[in-house]
């Protein structure tokens, strides 16, 4: 009777099943993270593996780690992360397909909630791409928008960076501190655009609507205070103990790894190569403005942390500079509404807060897309965790994997 | 009786055809698409490979319940585990009063943010809309610990197994949100192959709360109507049922 | 536009292309068959002339006829993206030796290739389904993988089951979970 059952297995007479509320099914055992089928292929069998003393930790599609729905089954020695395995697609929704399934302007409202924090900068290489098919010439005043607007939200992304980075270390405080930056922001965005998070503001040829009396107060209001608010935000995180000790030297990448994980962003810049596609494929207006390029050296996470710091700074600057060198005119090009670009293919790409946004669009002829390809920077950083992650504690493995900052919208397209 | 369609065509819920086209014995007849074979998924026979455990893997079976369609088909949603107005359904007494102030004024609801909405749900309980001062600022992490689950962003068919356990793991009295259009209706993704159209599908809805995503005024607005839906009492608990409240021909 | 790397691509590769170099706006884009992808992309990656370090995307296509893989390159050596599409895979087997030797960070995209179209990257060491869950029998970006409410246009309209109303609880016969063998 007392014989040891194995994982998993429960016999029928354990618990009464004469109890309505009660139904078990006897092959329903305990919930086993690996997957119940053979592993497919090389790689599944070596994570599948268990070593001496290792076992399986299933870090769900739910928990608590703000970056979405990502499932990541662990493999771990006591405390130490020996090998990992994520699974996505939890929040696949089949953008591309719908994509190819609609017309050209309603192609930009998908694209929309891929980085769904970093909005403008997902629509961004959609319609530049776009443009680039109908060789549609876009305003000036309207490029100066675009850059004005997608620049706010790289602000609002790097603060919500921040909260985040402090929420998987376990700090409370930032993260709310963060949030109303961003709320700042989002609102000054919503007198812009009209909406707080998926602004579906850009347009094949210019932007959405033209700069307003609110967006223009609020904004004045927010740049005065904007650096000294920002540096007391920082204040709370970078000169505390506890959160430079535990960050300098995590998840080391080397320069050579971090290319052979095709990583751009920030997180090829915190480990000394200076990538930033606005200066090395420049687009839009930034040939005409003046910022700098942060980098780092060690290409730990604090790097990691303090580029994206330096980035907000810079993306001051760049504000500063729009506000003051926007020129007149209109802000939309004239184009037909029912838009059949010639036959061809574009590849458009644009430096967003996460890495590089790409969409490759192939036309042919008809007014709906043939093939909508959407390159996001989160899903191929999220490779890295599996080379960053082994070999630290849990709790540092977190800490990895919002260093490297994935939104799983983007992830799961 | 065979309705309509000289072929045979699937015409309704009995016909043997209406099966999901991605079963694996589906072969619709009338499909007159060039059969091309696509690339079969690569199946590594286990013979090379053994796991240290004998029941692990369950013996080589194939899943058991991994998709949507074996979720519904199994009826598992279905089940009401202990309905919690008891024997006190009839004449709610001043006890039961405080216990719906008590719940109402304290609802805490699970961290189930998916997507896009989940932002301005955390926006909503953060400082500037601050959800704390009707007490829902512990979001726990553990359904366990939760009252309401404020769905939050596209549920996809992967994630709906997760979340209707997820749910089924909440204990008795809970409520659901469902925050934003893609949980009430599927929003901007209901022509696609990849999500559920609305979660009402696949779990009972309280409370729905639409936008692209919802201010979080709007969301605010949502909980305080579930409020009200505590403590009168009203909601899905004697009557659950899982599936779109749409009635036919609509 | 950048005729430097056009003539150095064209003196290199000249009797690999399997169409003349196309050049438009800031891309270039040369054509290759399935069996060149590894040389090519190599010599791209590692000669000095070249150095196309980094891969921008990869990304399936399904042109209706035939599906190709398409590979973005970015160099410092020259202002144009390069564009390398691998042409001429079949519908029904697409096979393609995989560049994860060089980029270990292809391994997803690739995945992501397979799991929608189905071509097969061989020498990829982890080759499953990544969006779509690991029991799905389709793929979803193939030209006749259908959208629901596309069903009327499509050869076998209508036949599906989620093309047709159904009230749900009486969709289907109700099936029990499979228990173990005893």
């Amino acid at each position: 009777m007392t014989t040891a059952t194995p994982h998993g297995a429960r016999g029928a007479g354990e618990i009464p099943s004469d109890d309505p509320r009660v139904q078990l099914d006897e092959a329903l055992g305990v919930f086993e993270p690996v997957p119940p089928y053979p592993p497919r292929t090389e790689r599944e069998a070596e994570f599948y593996t268990l070593g001496d003393g290792e076992m399986f930790i299933n870090m769900g599609p739910q928990h608590p780690s703000t970056h979405g729905v990502l499932r990541i089954v662990l493999k771990i020695d006591g405390e130490n992360v020996v090998d990992l395995d994520p699974v996505l697609g939890y929040l696949h929704r089949g953008v591309e397909k719908l994509c190819e399934n609609a017309d050209y302007h309603h192609s930009i409202a998908y694209l929309d909630p891929l980085e769904y924090i970093s909005s403008l900068f997902c629509e961004w290489p959609g319609v530049m791409a776009f443009e680039k098919l109908l060789d549609v010439e876009v305003p000036r005043r309207a490029e100066y928008l675009r850059v004005l607007s997608s620049e706010l939200n790289r602000i609002l992304s790097h603060s919500l960076f921040m909260g985040w980075m402090a929420l998987d270390l376990g700090g409370l405080t930032p993260i709310l501190w963060s949030f109303i930056e961003r709320d700042e922001i989002a609102e000054m965005l919503a007198a812009l655009t009209g909406q707080r998070l998926l602004f579906n503001y850009f347009r094949i040829g210019g932007v959405n609507g033209d700069l307003n009396h609110e967006f223009l107060s609020r904004l004045g209001d927010w740049m005065s205070r904007a650096t000294t608010q920002i540096e007391n935000n920082l204040g709370l995180l970078n000169e505390n103990e506890i959160f430079v000790r535990r960050m300098r030297g995590l998840g080391t990448m080397d320069q050579a790894t971090a290319l052979r994980m095709c990583m751009t962003g920030p997180n090829i810049r915190a480990t000394g190569i200076p990538l930033d596609f606005r200066r090395a494929h420049p687009y839009s207006v930034f040939p005409e403005l003046d910022f700098d390029i942060p980098t780092r050296d060690e290409g730990d996470c604090l790097a990691r942390y303090l580029v994206r710091i330096d980035e907000i700074k810079q993306s001051l600057r760049i504000i500063d500079q729009c506000l003051h060198q926007m020129p007149d005119g209109p802000i939309m090009a004239k184009l037909p509404r029912l838009l059949r670009p010639r036959p061809g293919r574009a590849y458009a790409a644009v430096e967003g807060p996460r890495g590089q946004y790409a969409a490759y669009v192939i036309s042919d002829g008809t007014d709906q897309p043939f093939r909508m390809r959407i390159h996001d920077p989160s899903f191929i950083h999220l490779q890295a965790v599996g080379t960053l992650m082994p070999g630290h504690l849990i709790a540092d493995a977190m800490a990895v994997m919002a260093s490297l900052d994935p939104i799983m919208g983007g992830v799961d397209k | 009786m065979k309705k309509g369609g000289g072929a045979g065509l699937g015409t309704g819920p009995d016909d043997a055809t209406a099966i999901a086209s991605d079963a694996p014995g589906n072969k619709p007849s009338a499909l007159t698409i060039r059969q091309t074979a696509v690339a079969a998924p690569i199946v590594v026979t286990n013979t090379l490979w053994q796991s240290t455990d004998p029941n692990a893997y369950q013996g080589n079976l194939e899943p058991e319940v991994t998709h949507l369609r074996e979720v519904e088909a199994s009826g598992i949603a279905r089940r009401d585990d202990a309905r919690w107005s008891g024997a006190l359904e009839v004449i709610p007494t001043k006890a039961d009063y405080v216990l719906d102030l008590i719940r109402a004024n304290s609802l805490w609801p699970l961290l189930s943010g998916l997507a896009c909405c989940a932002m301005e749900m955390m926006s909503s309980a953060t400082s500037r809309n601050d959800m704390d001062r009707w007490g829902m600022f512990p979001f726990r992490a553990s359904p366990r610990q939760a009252d309401v689950l404020i769905v939050a962003g596209t549920l996809t068919t992967k994630m709906a197994g997760p979340l209707v356990r997820l749910w089924e793991q909440m204990p008795e009295p809970k409520w659901c949100v469902a925050m934003g259009d893609c949980t009430c209706s599927g929003g901007r993704y209901k022509r696609s192959y990849a999500t559920v159209e609305g979660i009402d599908r696949v779990m009972p809805v309280d409370v729905y709360v639409p936008g692209c995503p919802p201010r979080p005024e709007g969301l605010i607005y949502g909980m305080m109507k579930l409020q009200q839906i505590v403590k009168d009492r009203r909601g899905h608990w004697p009557d659950r049922a899982v599936g779109p409240t749409v009635p036919e021909n609509v | 536009m950048d005729p430097a790397l056009k003539r150095r691509l064209a003196s290199r590769f000249g009797e690999r292309l399997t169409a003349p170099i196309h050049q438009r706006h800031d891309e270039t884009e040369i054509r290759i068959g399935a069996g060149d992808v590894p040389d090519v992309c190599r010599t791209l990656h590692d000669e000095p002339e070249f150095a196309f370090l980094t891969l921008a995307d990869l990304a399936g296509v399904d042109t209706g006829t035939t599906m190709q893989v398409v590979y973005h390159l970015w160099s410092e050596t020259s202002p144009d993206w390069l564009r390398v599409v691998a042409d001429g895979l079949s519908r029904d087997d697409p096979r393609l030796p995989s560049v994860t030797f060089l980029w270990k960070g292809a391994e997803w995209m690739e995945r992501e290739a397979y799991d929608m179209f189905g071509i097969t990257f061989e020498g990829n060491r982890d080759l499953r389904r990544i969006y779509m869950p690991p029991d799905y029998q389709s793929f979803p970006l193939r030209k006749d993988f259908f959208l629901p409410d596309d069903a009327a246009r499509s050869p076998g309209g209508g036949v599906r089951h989620m093309e047709q109303v159904h009230t749900p609880r009486a969709a289907r016969p109700a099936t029990t979970i499979r228990k173990a063998p005893a």
